[in-house]
């Protein structure tokens, strides 16, 4: 689906059946996990050709999900929710989702989708990754 | 590898406070000028006895010590600031004791200090989906829907934490938050996020808190009263590992005060008294439970039941803890190391939990890294 640019191009991609990726890497050791980085691997330490890219499926489950009431930081307004998910792929990721004042419980299983947003620049529209609970 | 039980016995002797507070003008000078004359009378030595410092504080920037330890008297002793976010002064508490239990010191100063003052994380170069809405009590708010979901749980329960710290603050003078409130009180407060009310979020503003930490030889020479002299028998420190998932604090605690427990040759439920790291409500349950206190799930029906009151099966948070007592970063791990002293020595007056023996503090800092410091009446 072509829209807006994405405003974290680096970190997730638009999927063709409308669950979003999730730019993520694997080690040789087995471990995955999400963002993508070069810097070393967690679990064992193994860097360079060790790592490498791998897509992760906007699929997981709700760990914990939040109302936030008061935001301390700016550029975002409260309320809206946040959550952490499992990824069905392995690692475990903090997000914001759709819902505002309604956060699916832990258990429920959700997908990642792209929703525009308001970007920096005055009248500037985004798409940034949410996670909705899955139909 | 050898840890601290392994090495010569190190005491505590002084401790001090200034008390924590909101933010002042006040120079943070005045708060540990404060702090160190207090600890140093209460153990009844001089300045000049001290052979080495060490000050932890998060947020006072570069080189803040000797600005004001010169106004006791420049020495000219060792002196090393220790930063290790909010465990700063347990690291600082740590590093003196292991500098006086290896024979490099007699005698050290453990200060604490830190003033409200805003300091941004340097980014790691690693971004998340949305790491500018996860503050820390969102974090928290998070692992208080977890945790309930998980033990079946209601937010009023965990509401119960803040109502016992209030109470316990309302007995401290030094405490930010000095008084008592109802669970209507803390469940009514200001929404923050999730469950979370303001009540039970801990207050972040400025304070200090020193002790001195001695060898045995010191105490004679010195002419330091034994009898309230505390042993530290036990110091363990460890950082985050992968795969602990959202509630890493907790494994994190419960790897640490298991290694602090093992080097007393203690078990949980020996404690008398323990001071955690609960800047939100939730994580003395989460801490409880990884201290051995009770088994996972269980804190909350111990609770109500009171045996983490003063005069329960443990007393939690007898300082008031980071909710009442208040979270000024540096001061907060060495604070509550001047409490657990206090609470040993039977000198904590109207919060004084009786016969108290064996306390343990135990801190958390953003990283994450966990203390957990071990401290005996001999």
């Amino acid at each position: 689906m072509d829209g807006p640019q994405l405003l974290k191009p680096a970190l997730y991609a638009q999927g063709d059946d409308g669950v979003a990726w999730l730019n993520g890497g694997a080690c040789a050791c087995g471990h995955v996990f999400f963002p993508l980085q070069d810097f070393g691997c967690e679990m064992c330490g193994g860097f360079g050709v060790d790592l490498t890219p791998q897509r992760l499926k906007g699929l997981g489950r709700i760990v914990a999900s939040a109302t936030v009431h008061l935001h301390a930081g700016k550029g975002r307004e409260a309320p809206f929710d946040v959550g952490v998910v499992k990824l069905d792929d392995g690692p475990v990721v903090r997000t914001l989702l759709t819902s505002v004042g309604d956060a699916p419980a832990p258990g429920q299983a959700v997908r990642a989708v792209l929703v525009e947003v308001d970007g920096k620049e005055p009248g500037q529209r985004v798409r940034d990754l949410r996670f909705e609970v899955q139909a | 590898m050898k840890t601290l039980s392994d090495l010569r016995p190190v005491y505590v002797v002084g401790v001090g406070w200034h008390p924590y507070r909101y933010a002042t003008e006040e120079p943070y000078v005045t708060l540990g000028l404060t702090a160190v004359r207090q600890a140093l009378a209460d153990a009844g030595v001089e300045w000049p006895s001290m052979d080495a410092a060490f000050v932890g504080t998060a947020l006072l920037g570069m080189a803040s010590g000797r600005p004001m330890l010169r106004h006791l008297g420049a020495t000219g002793l060792p002196l090393v600031h220790v930063e290790n976010a909010s465990a700063s002064g347990s690291a600082a508490f740590r590093a003196a004791c292991l500098e006086v239990a290896c024979g490099l010191a007699d005698t050290a100063l453990a200060l604490g200090i830190d003033k409200a003052i805003p300091r941004p994380r340097t980014s790691s170069g690693l971004g998340g989906l949305a790491e500018d809405a996860f503050v820390a009590f969102t974090h928290f708010a998070l692992l208080t829907n977890e945790y309930a979901a998980r033990n079946g749980v209601a937010p009023e329960d965990v509401a119960l934490v803040a109502v016992k710290n209030h109470g316990n603050g309302a007995l401290n003078p030094n405490a930010q938050r000095q008084k008592a409130r109802t669970l209507d009180e803390v469940l009514g407060g200001k929404p923050i996020s999730g469950t979370l009310t303001s009540l039970q979020c801990c207050p972040v503003g400025e304070g200090a808190a020193s002790v001195i930490v001695c060898s045995e030889d010191a105490i004679q020479r010195l002419g330091i009263d034994p009898g309230r002299a505390i042993r530290v028998t036990a110091s363990a420190v460890g950082s985050e590992t992968p795969g602990a998932g959202n509630d890493a604090d907790a494994a994190l605690t419960r790897t640490v005060i298991g290694r602090a427990l093992a080097q007393a040759q203690r078990k949980g439920t020996e404690l008398d008294v323990l001071e955690v790291h609960d800047a939100f409500t939730i994580e003395e349950l989460l801490y409880a439970e990884a201290a051995g206190l009770c088994g996972e799930g269980q804190a909350i029906h111990l609770l109500k039941e009171g045996a983490f009151h003063l005069g329960g099966q443990c007393a939690i948070s007898p300082s008031g803890g980071l909710i009442a007592m208040g979270h000024p970063i540096g001061p907060t791990g060495v604070g509550q190391v001047g409490e657990v002293v206090t609470q040993l020595r039977g000198e904590a007056g109207a919060r004084q939990h009786k016969g108290a023996r064996i306390g343990m503090a135990h801190m958390v800092g953003l990283g994450s890294v966990a203390y957990a410091h071990v401290l005996e009446r001999p």
